[in-house]
């Protein structure tokens, strides 16, 4: 409490000021400071004190005098005569207890009331037992995240009841501010409603300020991503004591934006081993004009190829308009229109041979169409979509020539044109609206870095009749993903991730018209790893069943994995029955072993049908 | 058009009387025509056969050469009966079914009504594997289960001397069940349906060689005179209580896959809708209410 020092060297306006600070204080009922002359020149200095003591009290209240006045202790002064003096205690008194029953009632819980409550009963009421008492409530305010809150002052004193007043640190206004690159205020593009939807209840006017409502605000407003920089600060309200203003401060992000991303993947050559041929670098090229009207709308065009130097390969187009807060900015549900039209060339996996028939005459199948579809987002990952397709697609062989037929190689050696038809009409072209839906109810969670929980997706396109041929068709996949924590670990930066057993069921099945394009294929990294796409057979019902368990390794971790796929019968089911004429067993499985390093995985996959096995690379994850 | 069914005359006495009568049962049926087709493996004697039954030489046919390369129908008439006989290329081709002659045969019959199937087997091969079981399997997917309640088994090559000390009747017997219980298995046969009307077995000899009877017929090493006994079961099959196959587009193609269940769309929609959406909406409602709430909320 003393700031002087010995060795210092003070003035004696110093002396009296510090004599001032610890007379006002209102711990000491008296100071004194006394100063004798040492035999060398300097002096030595007594601080000498008694300690404001009030009777013992047994009760203990806190109350909440946030947005109030405050009391200010008024000295009786000395020209006043007993009775004025006594008529001033009890009107003090009275105007105290009036303050009292205004005050609210704070958030201090009963555990730590009767903490306080045994402090007191420790003997007199002293200024350092008060001093204890205000530690112990602003350290429970502090913890609990309430971090403005403070003891004013202690009332009452020479009662049984000793008052604490607090100021909880209640908010009286959200200021929403946008800052340019340079930090001065400036108008935003935004609109302030896109922001306020994303602050959690707890931040807004008449709550009290709590720090982890700010965090969570942050993260909300982060995710939109229409910002470089978000500070959320509180700040006394000089207009209204104890009030707390909360002050976003925004800078926002480049509207217009063009990017290139791009990604390699390794495709295992002759023999299962990579070769420089097979390293395919390939990525998107697209521009974004993001938050039109301020209201985080977007207009987004890409081009992606999965070979940049063979685009022809595998080439999508794609323009879209995403328009979220459909039903309104201040409406608490979540839901987003999107529109788009696209344009995709893809090599057909149905019309892909088994291993052993290295010729098939490849088919690609040409999309171009718009589609408008709703999404609303229950959480952040568990989400509802539904929309409407309008497509043509297209079959061409080759040398770009539609073809309405799958080649097959005769016997002979020559090329026959009467494969499996290879659209719905026969023509090779089709045309058709149809519905989609989707629902994922998603509650996977990272422990360390280790993803945790589980994932169902049900997806459904259904047929309208509208288009060539007028397909009905119910086309429905369900998939159901287990992450299963096998031993419970501490969670926190730096410890290990858990060892976790994955399991993971995916069925697909079709009633009604089902053209070749359309059929579900089995084989193929996401579907059963070790086999090229499609190469296991395509069918009108699959199922794909795959385990992995996975095992922490030092900072990675490794994995083994058993996969199997089965086409239940049902690729003689498809027009022409593709999986039969190219020569596909129509069932598979697989199994292996790989490591994560860094971004890539690498893995070994024994091939059961061949009993072959190859070394892959692949980017991202497998469920 | 067809040509006069001479090759009847070359027959002895004793058959020809047996066959005119067998055509006159028919007519008495009100039959006029018989369609028939052979079918089997490559080298079993199916062209033989056709040409034993024609008494003439109407397909070609070599030890060495492999089949007919596409079919091919014959057609011989006689006092006003017409008789069709379709001779097929083998179905077999390097240890697999030969899709391509399959589709041959397919195009060929397309509009035409088969009233009896010879499905031509050798009775002197020990052995049934499952190749036999994928020719049945094929002929039962593109002609239908139905076809084989017109059909007959022929066994050729049938003078010969059995093995060990098997009797001639014996193993006529074993063979026999071995190839029956191998079209039942690849047709897919439940045991009910088989055991009213079973499929006969009639036995073959095509060669000169054919050991004769007094009247000069072929006769087999049992007694029976095949080519009589052969027109007979044909005639019994032919005018059995289950319908002629018509080969027409629909069956060729199959059963279409893409209308089958079709009518119950709605019904499976309506059970996505409230037993797959709803109830997964449900469960991520309750995801949200399970969430733990921070204290400061």
């Amino acid at each position: 409490m003393v700031s002087l020092r010995a060795g210092g060297v003070y003035t004696k306006a110093q002396l009296q000021k510090e004599l001032e600070t610890l007379a006002t204080c209102g711990m000491f009922e008296k100071v004194d400071l006394e100063a004798k002359t040492n035999p060398d020149g300097t002096i030595g200095l007594t601080v000498s004190f008694t300690e404001s003591t009030w009777e013992e009290a047994d009760h203990f209240r806190c109350i909440n005098v946030g947005l109030m006045q405050q009391s200010k202790a008024v000295d009786v002064e000395d020209n006043m005569t007993e009775k004025e003096k006594v008529d001033y205690m009890r009107s003090q008194e009275r105007d105290y207890r009036r303050r009292m029953d205004r005050a609210r009632p704070c958030m201090l819980p009963r555990s730590v009331h009767s903490e306080i409550v045994q402090i007191l009963g420790q003997g007199n009421v002293s200024a350092r037992m008060l001093q204890n008492i205000r530690d112990r409530v602003q350290k429970w305010y502090h913890d609990e995240g309430y971090a403005c809150a403070q003891v004013v002052n202690f009332g009452n004193l020479n009662t049984n009841e000793v008052v604490c007043e607090v100021v909880e640190g209640d908010i009286t206004r959200v200021v929403i501010q946008f800052q340019d690159k340079l930090g001065n205020v400036c108008e935003g593009n935004t609109q302030i409603g896109v922001v306020r939807r994303e602050l959690p209840k707890q931040l807004q006017k008449g709550n009290v300020f709590n720090i982890e409502a700010g965090k969570q605000a942050l993260r909300n407003i982060n995710s939109l991503s229409l910002f470089s920089n978000i500070e959320v600060n509180p700040r006394p309200d000089e207009k209204n004591e104890g009030g707390i203003i909360v002050e976003i401060k925004l800078k926002e992000l480049e509207q217009k934006s063009a990017e290139v991303s791009t990604e390699w993947s390794i495709v295992p050559g002759r023999g299962g081993r990579p070769t420089l041929a097979s390293i395919q670098p390939g990525g998107t090229v697209s521009f974004e004009h993001r938050n039109i009207k301020g209201l985080n709308r977007s207009l987004l065009g890409s081009v992606t190829t999965s070979n940049f130097l063979n685009p022809q390969d595998d080439l999508a187009f794609k323009l879209e308009y995403v328009h979220p807060y459909l039903d309104g900015v201040s409406n608490s549900r979540n839901r987003t229109l999107r529109t788009s039209v696209f344009n995709s060339r893809k090599l057909s996996p149905v019309f892909t041979g088994g291993p052993g028939v290295d010729e098939v005459p490849p088919i690609w199948v040409d999309r171009a169409g718009v589609k408008t579809n709703i999404t609303e987002n229950f959480t952040r990952q568990s989400k509802f979509t539904y929309g409407i397709v309008m497509e043509e697609i297209i079959t061409r062989d080759e040398s770009s020539h539609i073809s309405s037929n799958g080649q097959r190689v005769l016997p002979s050696g020559g090329i026959s044109a009467d494969g499996p038809p290879t659209t719905l009409s026969g023509t090779g072209i089709d045309r058709m609206v149809f519905a989609q839906a989707n629902i994922t109810r998603d509650n996977t969670k990272f422990v360390n870095g280790a993803i945790v929980g589980e994932r169902n997706v049900f997806q459904l396109d259904q047929g309208l009749g509208i288009g060539s041929k007028f397909p009905i068709f119910n086309r429905h996949q369900l998939t159901m993903t287990r992450f299963i924590q096998l031993k419970e670990v501490e969670e926190g930066a730096g410890k290990p991730p858990p060892p976790v057993l994955v399991l993971h069921g995916h069925y697909g099945g079709c009633v009604g018209d089902l053209p070749s394009y359309d059929a579900f294929t089995l084989g193929g990294p996401y579907s059963v790893r070790g086999y090229n796409m499609g190469e296991i057979g395509a069918a009108r019902n699959i199922l794909e069943l795959a385990a992995e368990i996975r095992i922490p390794v030092r900072s990675t971790h490794v994995y083994a994995f058993v996969e199997h796929g089965n086409d239940l019968g049902s690729s003689k089911d498809v027009k022409g029955n593709p999986t039969e004429v190219y020569r596909r067993m129509g069932q598979g499985s697989s199994y292996g072993v790989g490591a994560k390093l860094g971004l890539v995985r690498a893995e070994y996959a024994i091939d059961h049908n061949s009993g072959t096995g190859a070394l892959f690379f692949r980017f991202g994850e497998r469920f | 058009m067809a040509r006069e069914w001479s090759g009847i005359q070359q027959f002895p006495l004793a058959t020809q009387t047996k066959l005119l009568e067998l055509l006159g049962t028919l007519k008495e049926k009100a039959r006029d025509s018989l369609t028939i087709l052979v079918m089997g493996k490559g080298g079993v004697g199916k062209s033989s056969t056709v040409n034993s039954i024609l008494g003439e030489r109407a397909v070609a046919i070599s030890a060495f050469q492999s089949d007919v390369p596409r079919p091919v129908m014959v057609s011989r008439e006689r006092s006003g009966f017409t008789l069709n006989i379709i001779d097929t290329p083998g179905i077999v081709e390097g240890g697999y079914v030969n899709d391509q002659a399959l589709e041959l045969i397919k195009r060929f019959l397309l509009n035409k009504t088969i009233d009896v199937l010879l499905y031509v087997e050798r009775l002197d091969s020990y052995r049934v594997d499952n190749l036999d079981r994928q020719i049945v399997k094929a002929i039962t997917e593109s002609f239908g289960k139905e076809i084989w309640c017109k059909g007959a088994v022929v066994l050729t090559h049938a003078q010969l001397t059995p093995p060990d000390c098997l009797s001639y009747d014996e193993f006529f017997a074993r063979r026999s069940e071995a190839v029956l219980k191998v079209v039942d298995s690849g047709a897919r046969f439940k045991k009910h349906e088989t055991g009213d009307h079973p499929i006969p077995v009639v036995l073959a000899e095509n060669s000169s060689r054919c050991n004769k009877n007094d009247n000069g017929e072929k006769v087999l090493p049992n007694g029976t005179v095949w080519i009589p006994n052969i027109i007979e079961t044909i005639t019994k099959v032919a005018t059995n209580e289950s319908k002629s196959i018509l080969v027409d587009q629909k069956l060729i193609d199959g059963p279409d896959a893409n209308e089958r269940g079709k009518s119950f769309i709605p019904l499976i929609l309506g059970f996505q809708y409230f037993f797959v959406i709803k109830q997964l909406q449900k469960w991520i409602k309750a995801d949200i209410a399970k969430e733990p709430k921070s204290s400061w909320e």
